[in-house]
């Protein structure tokens, strides 16, 4: 019970209530210290319960009466289950009380297990304090500009605004990866002439956006990279680099080929041409030029020359004709109009060349292409009448002896034929091993692939639980400092080493105990049995015995005497059975009373009774007061 | 002459695809050289990661035929560890039915002797007699295959049914000598239709334009880029951006053609174009009248239109065409237009 104690005392301490130091167990609580820590607990338990409660018990006896009803409400409101009234508080035993207290106690809430649940770490407490800090910042009232003291100009001022802006930076190790060599000439610049960060950046605010920025990029690109290296790289069974270029013509191609798609109809579209040009330049070139412009003749067709042609000349023509507005009359319609003729006849005149240029160009290009025609064909013609004419000399040479000729070109011929097939079935031979050692090879090979795509697997899931060990580990360690600086800060009021220690042995004790309760109870239960069985054995024996001499009975003087002492044999062996079970009950009775008789002496009933007579005659004249009071007034 | 005709055939190869999954150029003869080698191993549909498999190919790179066939080896067999093999004949002239047999006839022994010196002993035999003992009855005669009877294989009848008037198109482009490119996601439909089209320009008989079998690689599209007008066929349907390759596009599965920009000028068709369009629909609907006898009527015509043609180009001086030439005669502006391409491409035009 003193453990119980000392740790509702010191529950009661860090709430608030005092305790003196040398009240050392519940039992020596007075009624006021009492009342005091039940207020205070219900205050702390349920606040809008505790404020209509008043902090200490009253002088008046109606008052106190008051009070404890009260109390003995907000305790039942709390929740407390057991019979509780005003006087458990007035006219208080221990038990009780105790009960009471530790319901309390174990309501208070707690604190400590709420940090518990939040998560750990320094990026959380950092965060927390950001939080707070905003928190208190927002909590600052707006104020207009001359009303503002000093202490609110870093908050609620605009320049203290910087929006992020980024500057490429150069660090010396920003180029990617250790592999890469360091030029000589690099490292020089780098250690004699490049400023340091700080004075790099032309506008200082940009400075910390500057560093996260580059910090950001050259992090998620190596993230990006082992995440790809890790899942790609690997299973393509190539090196870094050769991955690397692999992928960078593959993505070559496909931009080329998007280029292509996507550039081929437009100028198409824009000129008419002809030709489709497949210099990328010239494709972009064309793009900005697709705009007609004065001055630069582009890479068009004639109707397109012709057209800009015909417009320019318009628009010359229109401008030409504004400024001469402003001259006198006739002076000026006699000249515009000799301009115009000579103009429309210089256009004339070009449009003539633009189109003979262009009938020009038409033909020329069918021209070309007939030409062009009737070359391949005498070239091919060419090769084969070559040939026809070898073969016909090589004829002609045989001419003169063509019997002998046709039979030695036929030998020759079958001749021929046989050594081919000879070396070919030579050849056959050596090819044949070649094959089939490829080929035995290969599938090794293929053999070995699927081993090492099982080794990359287990690669894969090992780098999975690596990263998953991390992550746990981390977290256990923050989770460890988090809980080494927490128990540096708890106090060392209650040693909890004690407590657990108690409770162990408490336990183990507990376990004892239930062990040999379930011994005795077996052994209860065995007797039981054994009685069970040994009353039925009596039963039936004097059954039988009682039959079997009643028979004879009858008959024989001895043996109805033999039957009347059986039987009172029987019935007195009952009654002692009987005698026995009674004494059993009554001690039993007596082991309950003396323990009812000891709990009822810890309740300081005497006590109790007289301070409640005395209070009885209190309130019984303080009533008489008041009604005298009353008559009065 | 049987003689001659053996002349054409080059070489003799073998492809095979293996129990590993990989597919090998493991035999030739005389020597096939290493680019029409990666030609031929893309050709080959062992190669192809498609589980498609083509009996019978061909086509054309470098002036070269090449007629692919693949057969799957089953039991019983000398082979061991070959899963598929193809069997790829290179020669000059195009007879896709000639080969085709002769293959057939190399691929079954093959499988049954499972060494390729069989092979060649088979095809040296054709080269040098021209005739060669099959396995099953009979024999193969080259002379059996002529290659007139190639030419009119291809049915030019379901060409005019499946494109009606607009076969006036192609015939137009190959009449001009211009660029053809026919689409099908399948190969076999594309080597049938193709194979019929320069039935159109028969006074030409020149195969030597088809190209039936390209896939859009560099070396095969330079190839193809010396000839000045082809007619080519892809499977991939990639072909239709490259608008530089083509003045006519065949959309055979959805059977519609597009002329290219840049061809249009030169395209333009008139009363003339309506007259022979008439002319082949006509023929070809009347179901009286055989492939040969559809092609002889469009021939006529032709001749019909370049007998004119020879006409004018003889009042002129040297029996060359000029434009103004043609002017003089007032024909309306698509058939003018049309004369003077198809003298340039008929060689009349005067330099």
């Amino acid at each position: 019970m003193e453990e119980v104690d000392r740790i509702l005392i010191h529950a009661l301490n860090q709430i608030g209530t005092e305790v003196s130091e040398e009240i050392g167990s519940v039992s020596q609580f007075s009624s006021e210290l009492i009342v005091k820590a039940v207020v205070r607990c219900v205050q702390v338990i349920d606040p809008g319960l505790g404020s209509a409660l008043p902090s200490s018990l009253p002088p008046g006896m109606s008052a106190r009466f008051r009070v404890g009803m009260s109390l003995a409400q907000a305790c039942q409101d709390i929740g407390y289950k057991g019979e509780i009234g005003y006087q458990t508080f007035l006219y208080s035993n221990e038990p009780e009380i105790r009960s009471l207290l530790m319901f309390l106690v174990e309501k208070l809430p707690r604190e400590s297990a709420e940090t518990s649940d939040q998560p750990t770490g320094k990026s959380v407490v950092l965060q927390r304090a950001i939080a707070a800090a905003i928190k208190a910042q927002l909590s600052v009232p707006w104020l207009p500009v001359n009303c503002r003291l000093p202490l609110h100009t870093e908050t609620q001022s605009a320049g203290a605004l910087y929006s992020f802006h980024a500057l490429p930076l150069s660090l010396s190790h920003s180029s990617k990866g250790p592999n890469k060599k360091h030029l000589k000439e690099v490292k020089d610049y780098q250690r004699d002439f490049l400023l340091p960060v700080t004075a790099q950046l032309s506008h200082h605010a940009s400075l910390a956006a500057s560093i996260l920025e580059q910090h950001s990029t050259v992090l998620s690109a190596a993230q990006e990279w082992d995440s790809e290296w890790n899942n790609q790289g690997l299973l393509s069974r190539l090196t870094p680099q050769e991955y690397r270029s692999r992928k960078l013509t593959r993505l070559r191609k496909r931009i080329k080929e998007q280029l292509r798609s996507t550039a081929l109809p437009s100028p198409e579209s824009a000129f008419g041409s002809c030709h489709s040009s497949t210099d990328l330049c010239e494709l972009l070139q064309s793009f900005s030029n697709s705009a007609p412009s004065d001055h630069i003749l582009t890479k068009g067709t004639h109707f397109t020359h012709t057209q800009k042609f015909t417009f320019e000349q318009e628009s010359a023509t229109v401008t030409s004709s504004v400024p001469t507005g402003h001259q006198s009359d006739g002076d000026t319609q006699h000249r515009q109009q000799e301009e115009l003729a000579s103009l429309q006849q210089q256009l004339q005149q070009l449009c003539g060349d633009v189109d003979q240029l262009t009938a020009d160009m038409k033909h020329m290009s069918v021209t070309n292409t007939q030409v062009l025609n009737e070359l391949k064909q005498k070239e091919l013609t060419n090769n084969e009448e070559e040939d026809k004419i070898q073969m016909k000399k090589k004829t002609l040479d045989c001419l003169p002896d063509t019997d002998n000729s046709l039979v030695k070109l036929q030998a020759l011929v079958e001749a021929s034929a046989k050594r081919l097939v000879n070396l070919a079935s030579q050849w056959e031979k050596h090819r044949a091993p070649l094959m089939d050692e490829h080929r035995r090879l290969k599938e090794i090979c293929s053999n070995q692939d699927l081993e090492s795509s099982r080794k990359l697997s287990e690669i894969k899931s090992m780098h999975e639980k690596i990263r998953v060990s991390t992550e746990e580990a981390r977290k256990k360690e923050d989770m460890y400092k988090q809980l080494v600086t927490e128990l540096e800060n708890l106090s060392q009021d209650v040693s909890r080493s004690a407590y657990t220690q108690r409770i162990l042995e408490i336990v183990s004790n507990i376990k004892k105990q239930k062990e040999e309760i379930t011994k005795i109870l077996s052994d209860t239960k065995d007797l039981q049995k054994e009685i069970n069985s040994l009353t039925g054995k009596l039963d039936r024996t004097f059954a039988v015995t009682d039959e079997l001499v009643f028979k004879d009975a009858k008959k024989d003087e001895a043996v109805r005497k033999a039957y009347k002492y059986l039987a009172a044999l029987h019935d007195n062996c009952n009654q002692l059975i009987q005698t026995i079970e009674e004494t059993g009950t009554i001690l039993r009775e007596i082991r309950d009373l003396e323990e009812q008789i000891e709990t009822e002496n810890g309740n300081k009933t005497i006590a109790n009774l007289e301070r409640i007579l005395e209070d009885y005659k209190a309130i019984r004249q303080e009533n008489a007061a008041l009604a005298a009071k009353v008559r009065e007034g | 002459m049987a003689t001659t005709e053996t002349q054409f055939m080059s070489s003799v190869g073998l492809i095979e695809k293996d129990v590993n999954g990989d597919t090998l150029w493991v035999w030739c003869y005389p020597s096939v050289d290493s680019r029409l080698r990666q030609v031929l191993l893309s050709k080959c549909c062992l190669t192809q990661q498609g589980r498609d498999f083509h009996t019978f190919v061909f086509g054309q790179f470098c002036r070269t035929w090449y007629y692919i066939t693949t057969v799957e080896v089953q039991e019983p067999t000398a082979l061991n560890k070959v899963t598929h093999f193809s069997t790829v004949v290179t020669a000059k002239d195009f007879n896709p039915e000639k080969y085709a047999a002769l293959s057939r006839i190399l691929c079954r022994m093959y499988v049954k002797h499972g060494t390729p010196v069989k092979m060649m002993e088979a095809y040296l035999t054709v080269l040098i007699k021209g005739i060669c003992q099959s396995d099953e009855n009979g024999s193969f005669l080259i002379k059996d295959y002529d290659v007139r009877k190639a030419y009119l294989a291809g049915s030019i009848k379901d060409v005019v049914s499946q494109f009606g008037m607009e076969t006036i198109i192609l015939y137009t482009a190959l009449m001009l000598k211009k660029r053809i490119i026919v689409h099908h996601p399948r190969i076999e439909a594309l080597l049938e239709f193709t194979r019929a089209l320069p039935a159109l320009t028969w006074h030409r008989k020149d195969w030597s334009i088809l190209h039936p079998y390209v896939h859009l690689s560099d070396t095969e599209l330079e190839d193809l880029q010396n000839c000045p007008g082809y007619i080519a066929g892809f499977v991939d349907p990639e072909v239709s951006n490259r608008s530089d390759l083509f003045d006519v596009y065949v959309n055979l599965p959805d059977s519609f053609i597009t002329v290219s920009q840049s061809a249009k000028e030169a395209m333009a068709m008139g009363k003339l174009h309506k007259e022979v369009g008439h002319l082949i629909v006509q023929s070809a609907e009347d179901p009286e009248r055989s492939d040969s006898q559809v092609i002889k009527d469009i021939s006529i015509k032709t001749k019909e239109i370049l007998a004119n043609l020879l006409a004018l180009a003889d009042k002129c001086e040297d029996s060359k065409i000029t434009l103004e030439g043609l002017k003089q005669h007032h024909f309306p502006a698509a058939t003018e237009n049309f004369l003077f391409h198809l003298a340039a491409a008929e060689q009349l035009l005067r330099i």
